[in-house]
């Protein structure tokens, strides 16, 4: 097996090289068939998902990739792809870019080129008024809660050593145990906080979402890599959203005050792909 | 499939986790077994009483606990008991260790309400010709309880009891769901962290097992020292 190993390796790498040259310039190809398609999740709702009344596709990376299009001077194409699949479906081709929720990781960077961070969310600590708490850092030595089983409790404690990190079987258990005080803080995905956040109606005037996230966690287009033409012209078109104002209108058309996400603010611009 | 390797979930960080949880384990066990065993004699002494309120005490205790499940119990101890207290005394508890105690307080009455049972089935065991015999005998009521039925009574009583010690170490680890950090919950800590299920199950499934043996040779031992002497 070890003598077939390396003329097997050099028989793929063949391969790939010559499949890579079949595709040298993919914003060529797509420049010629004259649509972009964007591989989207479409159940991901507001990031990408299916409106109810046109039966289309809708949402903030749809948007994104219809800017794209745009810039490259093609029309938007989004295809619907499962969550296991995006990263298959881009490497063979059958979509160009993926649009769907994808988190930038180191792992992934090893199969896939990533555009500039779309969207920056995060894991934030939700507390009561009365604590007088108003940073992450002053948790210290205090009770939080949180779900058991996710990379909250990691991540509170990575960000705040000394803090006491109770675990529960679901996120609103421990929502529970916040509100009668057997904690001073609640840790969670920040999207989750917030829906948590907004279903305490009146009660809110007692709680505050800290500003602070413990962790970071940046979505960003995904590209074939070594595709640097598009990937440049992707950035651009980025950039452009972003330097015209117009990343602002699409976070808040889908994520602020009057969406069902409520961000009042962003606390992100794209302008990096620092993970 | 990654390959099965116990090194993986015994670095300094995950053993230590582990360690402390197995602790806490043995001494939730040991704290609700001293506060159970008054509890129940105490319950079984009633069902048995010649006072009806008595005997209606000690129903409503045994049938009331025992027919609710364990996880029931403790969530209830842990979300809704202490919204009931007074304001001082919740928020002394929320300062200690709320999350243990509750888990003490719900594990006491489910493992006191089963160990009642055991006791009075034990002394009702000893048959009543015992008891007559002792009197006829000249013994006052007290010298016959104390010299001849609770003697007869206790080889009868103690393997059960050790049953329900054995029902207790295990029931134990059903206080992970109101995030008492015993080892149940240390392990799900560690199978996160370090995605290794297998192995830390299996150290887990041991460690519950080990001191599971080790009762359950010490209730051999008894009845083969103390065996039951038929009357």
């Amino acid at each position: 097996m070890k003598a077939i190993a390396p003329v097997t390796l050099a028989a793929v790498l063949t391969g790939l090289l010559s499949m890579h040259a079949a595709v040298a310039d993919q914003l060529a190809d797509i420049r010629k068939k004259g649509e972009l398609v964007c591989g989207v999740l479409g159940t991901d709702e507001p990031m990408s998902f299916i409106d109810a009344r046109t039966r289309t596709l809708i949402g903030y990376e749809v948007d994104l990739c219809e800017a794209v299009a745009k810039k490259i001077g093609v029309s938007a194409k989004p295809r619907q792809l499962a969550v296991a699949a995006r990263i298959p479906e881009l490497q063979q081709g059958r979509v160009d870019i993926l649009a769907a929720t994808l988190t930038h990781t180191k792992e992934r960077e090893a199969v896939v080129d990533f555009s500039l961070n779309t969207f920056v969310t995060g894991q934030r600590v939700m507390v009561r008024k009365d604590s007088g708490i108003t940073k992450v850092a002053q948790l210290a030595g205090k009770k939080v809660v949180t779900v058991k089983g996710g990379t909250q409790e990691p991540n509170m404690r990575k960000a705040v050593p000394t803090v006491e990190v109770v675990t529960f079987e679901t996120a609103p258990q421990a929502f529970v145990a916040l509100q009668q005080r057997k904690a001073i803080g609640f840790v969670n995905d920040e999207v989750s906080l917030l829906d948590a956040f907004g279903k305490l109606g009146p009660a809110q005037k007692d709680y505050v979402v800290l500003t602070e996230s413990i962790s970071v966690e940046a979505i960003a287009l995904g590209l074939r890599k070594n595709e640097p033409a598009l990937k440049t012209l992707v950035n651009d078109a980025l950039r452009e959203l972003e330097t015209s104002g117009q990343a602002e209108q699409l976070f808040f058309k889908w994520f602020g005050p009057s969406s069902r996400l409520k961000y009042q603010t962003r606390n992100f611009k794209i302008d990096s792909d620092r993970i | 499939m990654p390959h099965f390797d116990l090194a993986a979930v015994l670095t300094d960080e995950f053993r230590g986790w582990l360690i402390s949880g197995f602790l806490l384990s043995l001494e939730l066990t040991l704290i609700v077994w001293l506060l159970a065993l008054p509890l129940a004699t105490f319950t079984a002494l009633c069902r048995l009483s010649s006072l009806a309120p008595a005997r209606w005490v000690g129903f409503a205790l045994v049938e009331g606990i025992r027919n609710i499940p364990l996880l029931v119990h403790l969530l209830f101890w842990y979300f809704a008991v202490p919204e009931l207290l007074p304001e001082s005394i919740r928020a002394w508890l929320y300062e200690h260790n709320a999350e243990f105690i509750c888990a003490a307080g719900g594990l006491t009455l489910y493992t006191a309400a089963f160990m009642a049972e055991d006791i009075r089935s034990g002394i009702r065991a000893v048959p009543i010709t015992q008891l007559e015999a002792a009197r006829a005998l000249g013994f006052g009521f007290l010298a016959s309880m104390r010299r001849i039925v609770l003697p007869q009574a206790v080889r009868i009583i103690v393997p059960p009891l050790i049953s329900q010690s054995l029902n207790l170490w295990k029931n134990t680890s059903v206080a992970t769901v109101i995030g008492t950090a015993e080892l149940m919950y240390q392990a799900q800590r560690v199978e996160t962290a370090s995605f290794r299920g297998v192995e830390t199950f299996t150290l887990t499934t041991l460690a519950y097992l080990s001191v599971s043996l080790i009762i359950t040779a010490l209730a051999v031992w008894f009845q083969r020292r103390y065996p039951v002497r038929t009357a």
